[in-house]
């Protein structure tokens, strides 16, 4: 579904590439996170892959970038957007301002599709259910706060059913009720096989525990791949700024003191972190 | 983020929102062509008073009109009669005249702003804005402009609400932004830039989000809103658009004098 082959991207009037030799296979229903510190190329890369690189930041570009058929450097943006879906991390800018409330605010994506007409509630309907917002549906969006905003943003863009979504650090301004609500949805729609998700995310514990597959960025450079634990253990011993999830931290503070053994991998999850502790 | 949005105007299903607007325009035409203070009056209180009551609306549209309304009464009474020259003179201050012809264009200017200004409120009352943009690109609007006049008339609130964060940063900065106007002044650049460039800077954000959601795509677009219109309706604003002509070429022939 996603083909990156050595892509090369510097912003204009920039003096450092922003993404570096980055090479990425990402298959249909894949739930992929993106971890790495801030300005490792976590956004350019979102940005890559619904096209606004390079046709809305305008850059020197090199190298394949292949979503969803589409082969990005030639295929303007509003062509892309019915196969590829973009949230990003502030939710007020992503409100529209057309609608007046929160389910037109929704269906104004499909509006814009040309989504046939009787369609257009019961999508919009779905998305709002799917991030639990039903209940705000007649609200106006600008009265929503900043969590209820953010999950309006991912409903917006899911009730347009892209093949690829895209989400940069989607859970920004959510409470963990609210993370695990808006993964667990993501999850789902993974695993209905449609949909192929990578989002970018600071918080490992939630990460670990719901994708199956971690890359790290590190200064515009694809690091890692692989799965959460692999990845995460790895990162341990390397300068990224990735950090770990609090359970590895705590197994790794536990083989420091000969809690645990040292033979075993270092766990990333809950789950993990019980299993090595038998 | 804010906690005040625009009020939603109350839904006037009965009327499709280009009757509204022909309707308004046609109550501003007339209010200009008229030229009787009674009748410009007679305009606002046999069209726009009854369809406010008709809406619920009526206490708002009164005080918004009269709110509005007054200071420029006030200072039309003042300039007028003092500026218009005539031979009825009400009475004297110093080497200025007031007349009777002065205070009788200050009414009628008054009559004309009061028509003008209760079709303006009367129509945000009676119709959605998105509501009779909507009518509008259907009948050949860009989309792009009446996202515009959409979108403006929803970020005013949060605008205003960016503008008393601001205001309340650079004060617990220190700023100083009470007491003599120089001060005021001095405060104005501190408190006006941010604004403008925080706002410069969102447009690239709500740009790709516009993207996101298929704003730009070509194509055929569909309406989870649908307008209901009748052949009354459109027979209705044909007849108030020939009227509105009328009006119009009655003024420049046989009222031309007054």
């Amino acid at each position: 579904m996603i083909v990156v082959s050595g892509l090369r991207f510097r912003y204009a009037g920039t003096h450092r590439d922003a993404l570096h030799a980055i090479d990425l296979a990402v298959g249909t229903g894949e739930l992929v996170g993106v971890v790495g510190a801030n300005g490792a190329g976590k956004s350019s890369l979102c940005y890559t892959l619904s096209g606004y690189i390079p046709h809305f930041y305008t850059g020197s570009i090199e190298g394949d970038v292949l979503v969803a058929g589409h082969d990005v450097r030639r295929t303007p943006v509003s062509e892309m957007v019915s196969d590829v879906g973009l949230v990003f991390q502030n939710p007020f800018n992503q409100i529209s301002g057309a609608r007046y409330t929160v389910l037109e605010e929704v269906a104004f994506g499909l509006e814009n599709l040309g989504v046939e007409q009787a369609e257009l509630r019961p999508r919009a309907m779905d998305a709002l259910r799917a991030t639990g917002l039903e209940n705000l549906a007649d609200r106006s969006p600008f009265t929503l706060s900043g969590g209820e905003q953010q999950r309006l943003a991912i409903a917006a863009v899911m009730a347009m059913r892209p093949k690829v979504l895209v989400l940069d650090e989607p859970t920004s301004q959510l409470d963990p009720a609210g993370t695990r609500s808006i993964f667990e949805v993501l999850q789902r729609l993974a695993r209905e096989g449609k949909t192929t998700i990578v989002l970018t995310e600071h918080k490992l514990g939630w990460l670990a525990a719901f994708v199956d597959r971690l890359v790290v960025l590190h200064a515009g450079q694809l690091v890692a791949d692989g799965p959460p634990r692999d990845v995460l253990s790895q990162a341990l011993e390397q300068p990224w700024g990735v950090g770990a999830t609090r359970y590895t931290r705590a197994a790794q503070a536990a083989v420091q003191r000969k809690i645990l053994s040292a033979a075993a991998p270092l766990p990333v999850t809950l789950e993990q972190a019980l299993e090595s502790l038998r | 983020m804010n906690d005040k949005a625009l009020p939603r105007p109350v839904e006037a299903r009965a009327l499709h929102p280009l009757t509204s607007l022909t309707l308004m325009l046609l109550a501003v035409v007339a209010g200009a062509a008229l030229p009787e203070t009674a009748l410009v009056l007679a305009v606002y209180l046999s069209l726009l008073v009854p369809l406010a009551a008709l809406a619920h609306r009526l206490r708002e549209f009164l005080r918004t009109c009269l709110r509005v309304l007054w200071p420029f009464v006030v200072s039309l009474v003042l300039i007028q009669g003092f500026f218009t020259p005539g031979p009825s003179v009400l009475f004297r201050l110093g080497p200025f005249s007031y007349t009777l012809e002065g205070l009788g264009v200050a009414l009628l200017f008054s009559a004309r702003l009061l028509v003008g200004l209760g079709a303006a409120t009367l129509l945000t009352m009676i119709t959605r804005p998105d509501a009779l943009m909507r009518a509008l690109v259907e009948r050949g609007l860009p989309n792009q402009i009446a996202y515009i006049v959409v979108t403006t008339l929803q970020i005013v609130p949060t605008f205003q609400a960016r503008a008393r964060a601001i205001l309340d940063a650079q004060r617990s900065r220190g700023l100083e932004t009470e007491g003599p106007i120089t001060t005021r002044i001095r405060a104005l650049a501190p408190l006006v830039s941010p604004l403008i460039l925080s706002s410069l800077m969102e447009i690239e954000e709500r740009a790709i989000a516009l993207e996101a959601r298929a704003f730009t795509r070509a194509g055929p677009r569909t309406s989870l809103v649908t307008l209901t219109d009748t052949r009354l309706q459109s027979a209705a604003r044909w007849c108030m658009l020939l009227l509105g002509l009328a009006a119009v070429a009655v003024r420049l022939t046989v009222w031309r004098a007054l």
